[in-house]
């Protein structure tokens, strides 16, 4: 039989290089994709849990993560697309009017 | 035994796309390998008898958020994508900031108790359906973050057409 | 016991994959071993009805397709909400037809938002 903590490894191995896609990338596409990654390493977790301890809850749980994901997505795109409209650019390095 | 084949199968498929994911220079590869790292994921939730999970995860992702992914990266222009390089200058901090995360983790994994089990065996869920005992725990325990979810995506909605929409000519 | 399930009545959707996969790649071998390979610079252009193609072939979308996808992509979600709603609708009654008039209502207000901001016009 496979043990809880394989699933476990495999999430936490998803979510670090997710956590190094969002830190090390420039383009801001594959940066939004990184967090994708990030939230289906947590997803995973959540439905191995729930299988393992035999409970519905962590399921319903990762449901609402994944319509949360899909707005999330929505949204970060359309402020990519604001982006491309206002500075031409998908580099996160050339936006930096905020820096003092 | 054949459970453990068809996990390090997957487990492998799964680091390696999503290696394959970050550090691909073109985006549109990007995008396509991350449509088969989602299938596996779904072939996972499958083996973790989550056969609703794994359909959402299909319709959702690799049909919804990825298209939208793929229209966003045809906006970018690809060819100055290849030339520029694809690491920040924090590139390095970001890994180390990662490893240690790895790290930090995998040790707090050893202390893991697990809960008692709970009532939704696999006999259970096999004998009323996957769905169907997802559909009663939704619709009457999680009745307000369901209800709170439908203003999560009305948010969404108005927020992608700020943000995206060109201003009405007044 | 967990960790021990198998989706057994998944395996014709595994062969399914296999051999697809296998036809897939068999098809594009096979073609490679056998074809000829004799490019050229006129066979290697992009076709365009005989005339030699000119500028770059990637446009601009209009942005109307990207809010479009935008909310396919949550009416998608609002559509998986349906599905076990759709299941457990006899056991639970009443209670949860009303539930989901709320979470129907609630998004057809986004609809009528969207619809009033002109993001499905089309000129």
């Amino acid at each position: 039989m496979v043990p809880l903590s394989w699933y476990m490894l495999l999430s936490i191995i998803v979510f670090a290089i997710g956590v190094f896609g969002f830190l090390a990338r420039r383009n801001v596409i594959i940066m939004f994709m990184s967090i994708e990654l990030m939230l289906n390493a947590v997803n995973i977790n959540l439905i191995a849990l729930s299988h393992y301890l035999q409970d519905m809850r962590g399921q319903i749980l990762a449901f609402f993560v994944i319509a949360v994901a899909a707005a999330e997505a929505a949204i970060g795109l359309a402020i990519i697309i604001a982006l491309f409209r206002n500075k031409a650019t998908a580099h996160v390095d050339e936006i930096k009017e905020m820096q003092g | 035994m054949i459970q453990q084949l068809f996990f390090i199968y997957f487990a492998f498929a799964i680091t390696g796309l999503s290696l394959l994911v970050v550090t691909r220079k073109n985006p549109v590869h990007s995008v396509l390998w991350m449509l088969l790292l989602f299938f596996h994921i779904a072939s996972l939730y499958l083996f973790l008898n989550a056969e609703f999970m794994a359909a959402i995860q299909v319709i959702v992702y690799a049909g919804g958020i990825l298209v939208l992914f793929l229209f966003v990266v045809l906006l970018m222009n690809i060819r100055e994508e290849l030339r520029i390089g694809k690491y920040i200058g924090a590139g390095p901090t970001g890994f180390t900031f990662a490893a240690a995360l790895l790290v930090v983790v995998f040790m707090s994994l050893r202390s893991f108790v697990a809960a008692p089990p709970g009532i939704y065996s696999i006999d259970l869920i096999k004998k009323e359906t996957h769905t169907m005992v997802l559909g009663k725990l939704m619709y009457t325990e999680f009745l307000y973050p369901f209800e709170i979810t439908s203003l999560i995506l009305l948010v969404a909605i108005i927020g992608a057409i700020v943000l995206a929409k060109r201003r009405l000519k007044t | 016991m967990p960790g021990t399930y198998i989706p057994s009545e998944y395996l014709p959707v595994l062969i399914f994959i296999i051999i697809a996969t296998a036809f897939g790649f068999g098809a594009l071998i096979i073609g490679t071993v056998f074809r000829l390979k004799k490019p050229y610079y006129e066979k290697l252009l992009p076709y365009e009805s005989g005339i030699d193609p000119k500028g770059e072939p990637r446009t601009r979308f209009a942005v109307r397709f990207y809010i479009i996808a935008m909310l396919f992509v949550v009416f998608d979600v609002e559509a998986i909400f349906i599905y076990p709603w759709a299941i457990v609708f006899d056991k639970i009654g009443i209670f949860a037809f009303i539930e989901m008039v709320l979470f129907i209502v609630i998004l057809l207000v986004g609809y009528i938002y969207a619809w009033k901001k002109e993001a499905f016009q089309w000129d």
